[in-house]
């Protein structure tokens, strides 16, 4: 996952759920089909949301992983 | 605009027409007092905003397909057949609208714009132009659910992380406890651990029954404007309700969601719920009143004001325990000019804070509040709304107010005196 291009970089920490849904979801026209959003939030409740929001809207969750605290998700824009 | 589209609009249209609705359609005399009534129109003074302006774009519609004046003589009685002009109008006035009902408080018939605006949201969804951010964090909210297998694990594991953050910072083990059958409270929270914490805490101290819901309580589906949606997403929570057999549902610090809950479900799913829904800080000022939980009376020392959400107040009739809960951990409160029925909206509600097209008005909009908060010289402002809070953030970083917004139960678990 390194050596992945990252497209946009989303720094969502202190952001309470469902707000880092709510910027990633808002953020993803602006990367191009295939692009990658690396996001990191801080609230537990992220780990649910994107995933879920990345499922309903037919892009896709490529990482969510909790690392020294912080949630980092990578998002794939697929449409 | 193709005339299925506008059959199905007129369809939504005369779905919702009641004895209410048509009131609304027909009795608005133009007055204008709504005008300054509204926190959008008196910020930006743009038509749009105007609470009256908003109803007449519904109106016209109305007018047209509802009334014989407006089917024969469209152009005398300003009736309108819908086409993409309007429908951009009608979108603009509707999603920016937060639904805070000032301008229903002050039109001397009682028009409620609030309503009408959830049925332009309709008509508008009938049309293809739902809001599509608030549709996709509906539509997510009910993937989640749906596929609670894919996602308990990982709610779970959140709930054992706060018990294990609460661990570190209060020193004590503070449960969360999960599908707890019997228990006497399900509560419902949001999805950040923000809203557990201290509803844990206090809880805890309470000696409370309770149980933690796994679905969260915020409604993007009354949002968007789609009551179907919105039932679905709160039929999660309430059905765990009814499984576990609890006594009551008791909502998070979260406007709408509390809204939606006690006055709007029981309505929708079309039968009594076997247990009551209350909000957070009911029961919190029930706990300090009966004495389950004793607050240090100067526990804050800073000056702290309390902002009414209108989701809570206005359209919710909570405007004393919160204060009475502020008073007694706080004892220099200042309330805020005006407040309880009268008091000014943020422009954070309604799903605004979501939607970035509206960013303009909505930071705009806040300026009564600002303007209210800074007389008050609180340093703490008092918010049990999510919405709220994330505007008045916005509004704290713009204006420099230099405040601390903060949920009500946080000040109360900060203030808990530990059982001897």
């Amino acid at each position: 996952m390194s050596d992945m291009n990252i497209d946009l970089e989303l720094d969502l920490k202190g952001l309470l759920c469902p707000m880092p849904m709510v910027k990633v979801s808002q953020n993803i026209t602006n990367v191009p089909v295939g692009g990658i959003i690396r996001a990191v939030a801080t609230d537990a409740g992220s780990m649910a949301d994107i995933p879920a929001w990345a499922k309903s809207t037919g892009n896709e969750v490529l990482q969510a992983e909790k690392i020294d605290g912080q949630f980092v998700f990578l998002v794939k824009r697929v449409k | 605009m193709e005339k299925k589209t506008i059959e199905s609009m007129v369809g939504v249209l005369d779905a919702r027409m009641n004895r209410q609705l048509k009131q609304y359609m027909d009795i608005c005399a133009r007055c204008a007092i709504c005008k300054d009534a509204c926190h959008q129109y008196v910020a930006t003074g743009d038509m749009k905003y105007l609470p009256a302006r908003r109803a007449e774009l519904l109106r016209q519609i109305y007018r047209k397909y509802f009334t014989k004046a407006g089917q024969f003589m469209p152009a005398l009685y300003e009736a309108r057949e819908p086409d993409e002009n309007l429908i951009d109008e009608l979108y603009e006035s509707t999603y920016a609208c937060t639904g805070c009902r000032r301008c229903t408080y002050f039109c001397p018939f009682s028009i409620d714009t609030g309503w009408i605006t959830a049925v332009s949201k309709g008509v508008l969804i009938a049309a293809g132009r739902g809001n599509e951010m608030l549709g996709q964090l509906a539509d997510a909210a009910l993937f989640k659910a749906d596929n609670m297998d894919m996602f308990d694990s990982i709610i779970v594991d959140g709930f054992k992380d706060v018990e294990r953050e609460l661990r570190e910072e209060t020193g004590r083990d503070v449960a969360i406890p999960v599908d707890v059958a019997g228990a006497d409270i399900l509560y419902v929270a949001l999805a950040g651990s923000h809203s557990i914490k201290p509803a844990a805490v206090i809880f805890d101290a309470a000696g409370a029954s309770w149980t933690l819901s796994k679905f969260e309580a915020a409604n993007y589906g009354f949002f968007f404007g789609d009551p179907a949606k919105a039932k679905l997403i709160a039929d999660r929570f309430m059905n765990e309700a009814k499984r576990l057999g609890v006594k009551e549902v008791v909502i998070t610090e979260c406007g709408h969601a509390y809204r939606v809950a006690e006055m709007f479900y029981e309505a929708w799913a079309k039968e009594k719920m076997p247990f009551k829904v209350r909000h957070i800080l009911e029961v919190i000022d029930d706990y300090i009143k009966d004495g389950r939980i004793t607050v240090d009376p100067k526990a804050i020392t800073q000056r702290v004001t309390y902002h009414d959400p209108c989701q809570i107040g206005r359209n919710g009739g909570i405007y004393e325990q919160p204060r009475d809960i502020v008073t007694a951990i706080a004892p220099d409160f200042v309330d805020m000019t005006p407040n309880r029925e009268t008091q000014w909206c943020c422009g954070g509600g309604g799903g605004i804070v979501a939607m970035e097209e509206f960013n303009t008005v909505r930071l705009a909009s806040g300026g009564k509040k600002v303007e209210q908060i800074r007389a008050t010289g609180a340093t703490i402002l008092a918010c049990p709304c999510e919405n709220c809070r994330l505007q008045i953030e916005e509004l704290d970083k713009v204006h420099d107010l230099g405040l601390r917004i903060v949920p009500v139960m946080e000040l109360v678990a900060e203030a808990l005196v530990p059982k001897k």
